[in-house]
């Protein structure tokens, strides 16, 4: 910690930051019951962004997991992944929220000087319980947890309201997530998702986004140490990339948590999301989204994208979920990272894209926010 | 990187149970004394960590709930959780974040209210195919560890039980401190119950209910705020293998402890830990504990520790007073714990230690403890 002579004087917006670059993807799924363990999920997505990342583990100064006990089933859930992330005499942090804050934390370390590559990597195995049970146990035990309150009741009430004034918006949502569903794969239409089962009225099932088991995980490297000796050293061969491909950089982060009761904020309005957005756009020097030629918002119910886009206010010519999101099939804390993943596998695709946002969230009607910045190079 | 610092404490007080708080109530508790100390107040803090081990309460994302009473609403708030490291790993984050410049004043809440929970049940969901059959919580574990170390480093009963009786003792110190028992001696810590051999009743931590709170500056805040910051000098954190039978002699080697403070040390320029620290809050969760640690953080030689405790070097007068605040043994609200160990550690210097101060003490260590053999190593200084 005491490295003096790294990076001195930084402050809060300052654009002399060292960058980062998001030097390599990986996933595992999703899918809809992944028979193998967790440990098995997250060694693919790791081996598969170590490799993207054309390192190998010894490269890796520090990780940091994402992920949360009680939605596992297990102690200290880290645990599991502590030998498949290399994390054995390496330093570990385990965040437990939505992926997106482990991202935080990691461009933390590497900003602060203290690292120059630091692996995320999030997980989540829905498959092994009934998820939407197990959030009522995120709830306030002594005024909401009673009355039967989980995230997807929340979701309910919130689409109601919305509804309430918008009575054609039930409609339009079944529109959106039959074309969400079709971007990733399944033949569905705004018929199929009105027809499927009520689950927390307006909202049908196939109005939310499938939950699956998933593995994600992220090699982020500071650019002024990525090609030091050490690093050129313990290159494992070539990056799956071609040379030239273009370079996606994490330029800003921002986080938020609002108030837990519903009864204290409008949960229709994702205020908490405009504030994580605006301390992401200072640091990453962005005035607005109209910025951003691409967005990944992390919507699990079809209502969701309205209030996503409420708060942020994208360019209507910004592509946004255009593989159809969380609609793929989504794993609990990991939807940030996965956003993340999707955005930059894109963004090095399609040159025209210079600038992107990966939105994660976590809590009942969106209490917990996260976003994060990111910018493409040649 | 930024120097950063920490520039106030806030405990609660902990107790076996605390039935007179909520969860949010005994955060509060916590957050608002160490606001007091640092001289701010909540709407100055820019952010906030949160530190608890969600499964001891059975609940899943717990800072949604305790957020609004640590100050967090509206504002960039997150939990980390990595078993008995979680206060220091989350203390440690917050350094990150005030270092890498995203605020300049953050508030870590750690706690635990195990009064409401199941402990026993909360550690033992390990690995469910290899570890949960063998690991039934600590007390088994520890069992084998220590019985290993013991035989190792010819440590003694009577040795383990002097560190139990200087950790009690000065815990009457701290107004804080769960466990208060002025009177305790060796013989009574040798004719507690035996748990599982050779681990007495009285050479185990308790579960406390309880909360400690810092607030961490960046420079220039800190030099404004606070008329002697503790700063951080250096902070290291490692893991280990997840089962326990992949763990070369555990306590006799420690690797992870031994490896955090080698590096810190470097970091914070120490040669000689013994003479150059004034100071040290460690995580203990049992007797043995302590002893192994003396001799992973360099205060002795490999199977000296039994030494070191009779020779009285660690005591509040010694050469190197350990645990002034009475420690994990006296107090352990776990997510709050390795919290305590920072915050016992900056109290010291900030000169706010009460009746346990260490005079005139200017650099400190402070380190965490978790799962099996997990370890973060703090060094605090005077001296930016």
């Amino acid at each position: 910690m005491s490295r003096s002579s790294q990076t001195p004087d930084a402050t809060r917006a300052d654009r002399a930051r060292p960058r980062i670059h998001v030097a390599g993807i990986g996933s595992a799924g999703p899918t809809i019951e992944d028979p193998r363990s967790i440990p098995e999920m997250v060694l693919e997505a790791v081996e598969h962004a170590i490799d993207d990342a054309g390192v190998n583990m010894r490269a890796v100064d520090a990780v940091v997991t994402a992920s949360v006990d009680l939605f596992d089933g297990l102690t200290a859930s880290s645990i599991a992944v502590t030998e498949v992330v290399g994390a054995v005499m390496k330093p570990e942090t385990r965040m437990a929220g939505d992926a997106l804050c482990a991202v935080t934390h990691a461009a933390c370390q590497l900003w602060g000087g203290v690292y120059g590559t630091v692996l995320v990597v999030a997980h989540g195995k829905p498959s092994m319980a009934d998820h939407d049970a197990l959030t009522a146990w995120a709830m306030d035990p002594i005024h909401l947890q009673p009355l039967g309150v989980s995230f997807r009741v929340c979701a309910g009430l919130v689409a109601q309201r919305l509804s309430e004034e918008d009575p054609g918006a039930p409609n339009r949502w079944a529109g959106l997530a039959a074309a969400h569903r079709s971007a990733a794969g399944e033949a569905c239409s705004r018929q199929d998702v009105r027809d499927s089962p009520m689950v927390a009225s307006p909202i049908t099932r196939a109005m939310c986004a499938p939950l699956a088991d998933a593995a994600y995980a992220v090699v982020l490297r500071r650019t002024d140490r990525e090609d030091d000796a050490r690093g050129a050293a313990l290159r494992s061969g070539e990056p799956r990339r071609r040379r030239g491909d273009r370079r996606v950089y994490l330029s800003g982060v921002g986080h938020d948590l609002a108030p837990h009761s519903l009864g204290e904020r409008d949960p229709t309005q994702w205020e908490g999301l405009r504030r994580a957005c605006a301390r992401a756009y200072a640091h990453a020097g962005v005035d607005s989204a109209a910025a951003f030629d691409l967005l990944e918002p992390s919507c699990a119910y079809a209502h969701e994208q309205d209030q996503f886009v409420a708060a942020v206010e994208p360019r209507p010519d910004a592509l946004l979920s255009p593989d159809g999101g969380l609609f793929g099939g989504t794993a609990p804390i990991t939807a940030g990272l996965s956003r993340l993943v999707a955005a930059t596998r894109r963004m090095r695709a399609q040159p025209a894209l210079k600038r992107a946002l990966a939105h994660g969230t976590w809590g009942p009607a969106g209490q917990g926010q996260a976003v994060a910045v990111l910018e493409a190079s040649s | 990187m930024r120097p950063v610092a920490v520039i106030g404490t806030g405990q609660t007080r902990h107790a076996r149970r605390r039935d007179d708080v909520s969860q949010p109530e005994l955060v509060r508790e916590a957050a608002v004394a160490a606001l007091r100390d640092a001289g701010v107040r909540g709407a100055d803090v820019e952010a906030v960590l949160i530190s608890n081990m969600e499964l001891f309460e059975g609940r899943a994302l717990p800072e949604l709930w305790v957020g609004d009473a640590a100050f967090a609403s509206g504002k960039p708030c997150m939990k980390v959780s990595t078993g008995g490291t979680s206060g220091t790993s989350a203390c440690i984050a917050g350094f990150h974040q005030v270092a890498a410049g995203l605020c300049d004043l953050l508030l870590v809440v750690g706690y635990e209210k195990h009064s409401e929970g199941h402990t026993q049940t909360g550690m033992a969901l390990t690995d469910p195919f290899w570890d949960r059959a063998v690991a039934s919580g600590a007390l088994g574990n520890f069992a084998l560890s220590v019985s290993q170390y013991a035989a190792e480093r010819g440590v003694t009963e009577a040795q383990a039980a002097m560190v139990a009786v200087k950790a009690r003792r000065n815990a009457v110190r701290n107004p804080h401190a769960h466990l208060q028992m002025p009177d305790i001696t060796v013989d009574e810590v040798l004719a507690s119950k035996m748990l599982a051999h050779p681990l007495r009743l009285l050479d185990m931590c308790p579960q406390s209910d309880g909360a400690c709170a810092i607030v961490i500056a960046s420079e220039d805040r800190a030099r404004k705020l606070c008329p002697r910051p503790a700063w951080i000098k250096a902070a290291v954190t490692r893991h280990d293998q997840p089962y326990l039978g992949d763990l070369d002699r555990r306590l006799a080697s420690m690797r992870t402890l031994r490896d955090a403070a080698r590096v810190a040390y470097g970091l914070a320029g120490i040669d000689e830990p013994l003479r150059q620290l004034d100071v040290a809050e460690i995580y203990e969760p049992v007797t043995y504990a302590e002893l192994a640690w003396y001799e992973a953080l360099g205060f002795c030689p490999d199977g000296e520790a039994g030494r070191l405790i009779e020779d009285g070097v660690t005591s509040m007068t010694g050469e190197l007073p350990v645990n002034p605040s009475g420690g994990v043994l006296s107090t352990n609200p776990v997510g709050a714990s390795g919290v305590i160990r920072v915050a016992e550690a900056a109290a010291q210097i900030h000169g706010r230690a009460g009746d346990r101060q260490v005079p005139g003490a200017s650099t400190a260590l402070a380190t965490g403890y978790g799962v099996y053999a997990w370890a973060d190593a703090i060094v605090l200084g005077a001296q930016a």
